[in-house]
């Protein structure tokens, strides 16, 4: 029962990374909290849903172009509106957000209407056991992909030039602009790697959840815990915080009613932030 | 100076005068949206002593309107209680929580303070949730209806809501003014030289969020017993938090008739896009708040008393874009 606890509780994990990591960092390098983030993992399961409904693409398979069409919506909006008003206080930017977020809403209800979706798999009832713990092979499929994309991450931050580029960017600005960096289109990609992120994470979700127009507001509460419960601005940090969340969510649950299930996550994020502010690996930039 | 204050004086003597007979003249549809928009207006300027003058940005400013809320309801089903001696206990409770909880959070600064009370407002909209024997779970609870006739409940609710608009704005305006009023401004200037001039900067921040929660307790109070139905969902609302925020961003931060200014102009809006475009209407909501962000981040009363012109704001922009 807790061995399997703690397997689900790891397998979800890597999902919530992959969804705390773009989120913390539009944050660690821009200074926005962008509470559109969910609609973003909301789109890449809609998208996802889509190409399996018409086109029988496996979401599996389907991530890579989720991906792309949410890199480029992001990168023309932070490009073409955000940048605009990206040096204000991080509550104009947030305000901002959430009308980008309501506008999303708005958008997918008259294209997909108020109905939940969900992906259908014809494997998704197989599983294989180890021991007493049983693990289906569609959330060991979600697991490993998150997992590599948080690997893949984590080498574009460290090893591409433009990622050396935002990690430049979100220590100086103006030292980056001075040694020639073009900030405002650094900021578009790191807007867009963030939402790139997030519909990889929607496209995952996408077989084991159900959707509607306004489940962007939960998700982006459980990128705000890992964010917070990792710290800002590290990628190892946003796995951390990913796998506690999953392993508080599940784990929790053994011991008290499943009800109290989401007050859980909330109740480690105000103790975390009242005692250790920076996150548990807290350490800034990538 | 003189001649322009008596000039404001007057202005808001007749405001209030045409608030004290409108509902006499207009049908009960009005009067409720009226009302409806004292609330947030109400709300909006609770807010506006936290985030507008001290600069913390309580984003879980819900919790008090939720505690308010179920905390009359509960005496008035439970125990019997007159709804005026709840309305009185559920302020009461709302600033105990507030100083309980400023103490817990708000030596967190930024962010990170706006994050934890989102976690609180949110933990304590799970515990009410799961308290299904005193609050009816998730099912919500149903409040004794008050007796009288539509016309005369609307009246009620009116001016119960316009009492304590005036009462707040009255406040507000004098902490605008008073040494109060400065001790806050001082902390969101600058916390540190405000304390190294001698202000006490916990005691301080903790008496703004609790005025904020005694006022955000009262409405949450008057509305369950408007409603006569809440459920922690509506009561704990995160969303309505972020929509006072942008009412504050309409009228300006920090000032008096702000929050006021921006409840009439946003709730107007929202009402007539809502009976207009139905199945635009939270597109249309989303769009005018990313335009306001852009175009009047500093409220709409710095517009009009700055006299920015349209080639002014693009300049501005330019200026500040990235």
């Amino acid at each position: 029962m807790l061995l399997q606890a703690i397997v689900n509780g790891i397998l979800y994990g890597a999902v919530y990374a992959t969804i705390g990591i773009g989120f913390s960092l539009v944050w660690g390098v821009m200074n926005i909290i962008n509470v559109a983030h969910g609609s973003f993992i909301m789109i890449g399961a809609y998208l996802s849903y889509t190409l399996f409904a018409v086109y029988h693409i496996d979401p599996f398979l389907s991530i890579p172009v989720v991906m792309l069409v949410l890199f480029l919506i992001a990168y023309a909006i932070q490009k073409y509106v955000l940048n605009l008003v990206v040096r204000g206080s991080v509550f104009i930017t947030l305000t901002f957000t959430f009308g980008l977020q309501i506008l999303i809403a708005n958008i997918c209800l008259l294209i997909w209407s108020a109905d939940f979706h969900s992906v259908k798999l014809s494997y998704s009832s197989l599983s294989f056991q180890i021991g007493s713990v049983i693990i289906p092979y569609v959330r060991l499929g979600i697991f490993l992909v998150a997992i590599l994309l948080t690997l893949l991450f984590y080498l574009f931050m460290r090893k591409t030039k433009i990622g050396i580029a935002i990690n430049a960017t979100a220590l100086n600005l103006e030292g980056a602009k001075t040694v020639g960096i073009d900030v405002g289109n650094i900021y578009a990609i790191t807007f867009g790697v963030s939402a790139a992120l997030a519909g990889a994470a929607g496209a995952l979700i996408s077989p084991i959840m159900s959707i509607n127009p306004f489940v962007g507001g939960n998700l982006v509460g459980k990128a705000f815990v890992v964010a917070i419960l990792g710290g800002l601005g590290s990628t190892v940090g946003a796995l951390v915080g990913g796998l506690v969340l999953g392993l508080v969510e599940t784990v929790g649950t053994i011991f008290i009613s499943s009800s109290y299930q989401e007050l859980l996550g909330f109740v480690v994020l105000v103790l975390v932030l009242i005692f250790r502010p920076q996150g548990i690996m807290g350490k800034r930039f990538y | 100076m003189v001649v322009e204050m008596r000039r404001k004086a007057i202005v808001l003597i007749v405001l209030v005068l045409i608030f004290l007979v409108l509902p006499f003249l207009v049908s009960g549809f009005w009067v409720r949206l009226v009302t409806g928009i004292f609330m947030f207006a109400i709300l909006a300027s609770a807010l506006n002593i936290i985030a507008g003058f001290t600069g913390y940005a309580a984003f879980g400013n819900m919790i008090f309107f939720g505690v308010g809320a179920y905390t009359t309801a509960v005496l008035m089903n439970k125990l019997k209680f007159p709804f005026f001696t709840s309305l009185i206990l559920s302020g009461g409770v709302a600033v105990l929580l507030a100083i309980v909880l400023g103490l817990l959070l708000l030596r967190l600064k930024g962010h990170y303070f706006a994050l934890a009370t989102l976690g609180a407002a949110e933990a304590m909209h799970q515990i009410v949730n799961n308290l299904t024997d005193l609050t009816g779970g998730g099912q919500g609870m149903s409040l004794p209806q008050m007796r009288g006739s539509p016309f005369v409940l609307n009246l009620f609710f009116y001016f119960l809501m316009f009492f304590f608009l005036v009462l707040i704005t009255f406040l507000v305006w004098r902490l605008s003014k008073n040494r109060l009023g400065y001790a806050f401004k001082a902390i969101r200037a600058n916390e540190e030289a405000a304390s190294v001039m001698g202000i006490n900067t916990t005691y301080y921040k903790i008496y703004a969020w609790s005025l904020s929660g005694l006022f955000t307790g009262f409405t949450g109070a008057i509305y369950a017993y408007w409603f006569t139905y809440i459920d922690p969902p509506t009561v704990f609302d995160v969303m309505m938090v972020v929509k006072m925020f942008v009412i504050i961003l309409i009228g300006g931060a920090g000032t008096v008739f702000g929050p006021i200014i921006g409840a009439f102009i946003l709730e107007s809006i929202s009402e007539l896009v809502w009976a207009k475009f139905i199945n635009l209407h939270l597109g249309i909501l989303g769009t005018i708040i990313m335009l306001v962000v852009i175009f009047m981040p500093n409220g709409i009363i710095d517009l009009v008393t700055k006299k920015r012109s349209f080639k002014g704001i693009i300049k501005y922009l330019r200026e500040n874009k990235l």
